[in-house]
């Protein structure tokens, strides 16, 4: 009733299989293997990394939205939003001059902002780690987080 | 109702309607497949490295289904296949909702960004929420029409199928 099962698998191998084609072959394809947001130069820390780095003292920035940043934030992070991306850094460039360690973290799952800001500081000359899966792998982990309304 | 349903002529309408819809959406995420993989990343149904497989491969199985749908060869295995589909986006759909995710385009037709609330067509028509769930539920009604047709009899016309 429902047709021939053959079929139905080929529709989907076939279709599969053109799509691994196109991916190698079309010049606009992406490698596979590991996150699409990760380009070359980007440097991954995972949570437990990260960590560290704050309890040593690193910087942390909030690439979302600063509304976000003011609902809650990793402890001592200061917003360096994408979108306001110039101003936030004019003001705060002598700090991160200064920084032992720069961690950068958004709302992970996809969300890019903490990559183009850490690309964006190291067009600048500053090495900016990026949280690995952002504040969800950061909860995930049992890690605090600074609620505290801020303006 | 059913009678209706079984007619040759409203099932090549809704075969034509069905097939051109998955070829039309399939295009813009096959022309930018990295852009369509950080769409389905942001769905948070599977991690990074899923999330590109399925971002490489959904769009030509939707391509191949639809073209299959449209020219009229293996319809019901076509339209089972895109069936199948629209049940795993209305699913995914339900949960993204369920877990309050705010996801603004939906990749199901375009790549591109969220625009202004001004254009047109209205942000709510791109992200996951109610309109894309009705939406899916009313395409999977069309595609299980398809599936399930009687099977075409001996000397019949091929519209009849």
């Amino acid at each position: 009733m429902l047709g021939d099962w053959k079929r139905f698998i080929l529709i989907l191998v076939t279709g599969a299989a053109a799509g691994f084609l196109w991916n190698a072959a079309s010049g606009r394809g992406f490698a596979l293997g590991r996150s699409v947001l990760v380009q070359a130069g980007d440097e991954i820390v995972g949570v437990a990394d990260a960590r560290t780095l704050l309890d040593r003292g690193a910087l942390f920035l909030d690439a979302r939205p600063r509304d976000f940043w003011r609902m809650s934030r990793i402890p001592g992070a200061l917003p360096l939003p994408e979108e306001d991306f110039d101003r936030t850094f004019a003001e705060i460039e002598p700090r991160l001059r200064r920084a032992s360690g720069i961690v950068v973290y958004c709302s992970g799952f996809g969300c890019e902002a903490s990559h183009v800001v850490a690309r964006k500081l190291r067009e600048r000359g500053l090495i900016a780690a990026i949280l690995d899966e952002g504040i969800p792998a950061w909860l995930d982990a049992g890690l605090p987080m600074d609620s505290e309304p801020r303006s | 109702m059913s009678g209706l349903l079984r007619s040759p002529r409203v099932q090549l309408v809704l075969r034509l309607v069905l097939g051109a819809f998955f070829v039309y959406a399939s295009l813009d995420k096959i022309w930018s497949p990295a852009a369509f993989a950080k769409i389905v990343y942001q769905w948070q149904v599977a991690g990074p490295v899923p999330s590109n497989l399925v971002a490489v491969t959904l769009p030509w199985i939707e391509l191949l289904a639809g073209l299959l749908l449209v020219a009229g060869v293996w319809k019901r295995e076509s339209a089972l296949v895109i069936a199948l589909m629209l049940a795993v986006f209305i699913v995914s759909a339900g949960s993204v909702m369920a877990r309050g995710i705010d996801v603004e385009n939906c990749g199901c037709v375009s790549v591109a960004k969220a625009e202004a609330r001004s254009s047109w067509p209205p942000a709510w028509t791109k992200g996951v929420g109610w309109f894309l769930v009705s939406r899916n539920l009313v395409l999977l009604g069309a595609a299980l029409v398809l599936v399930l047709a009687p099977p075409p009899r001996p000397g019949s016309p091929p519209e009849a199928s």
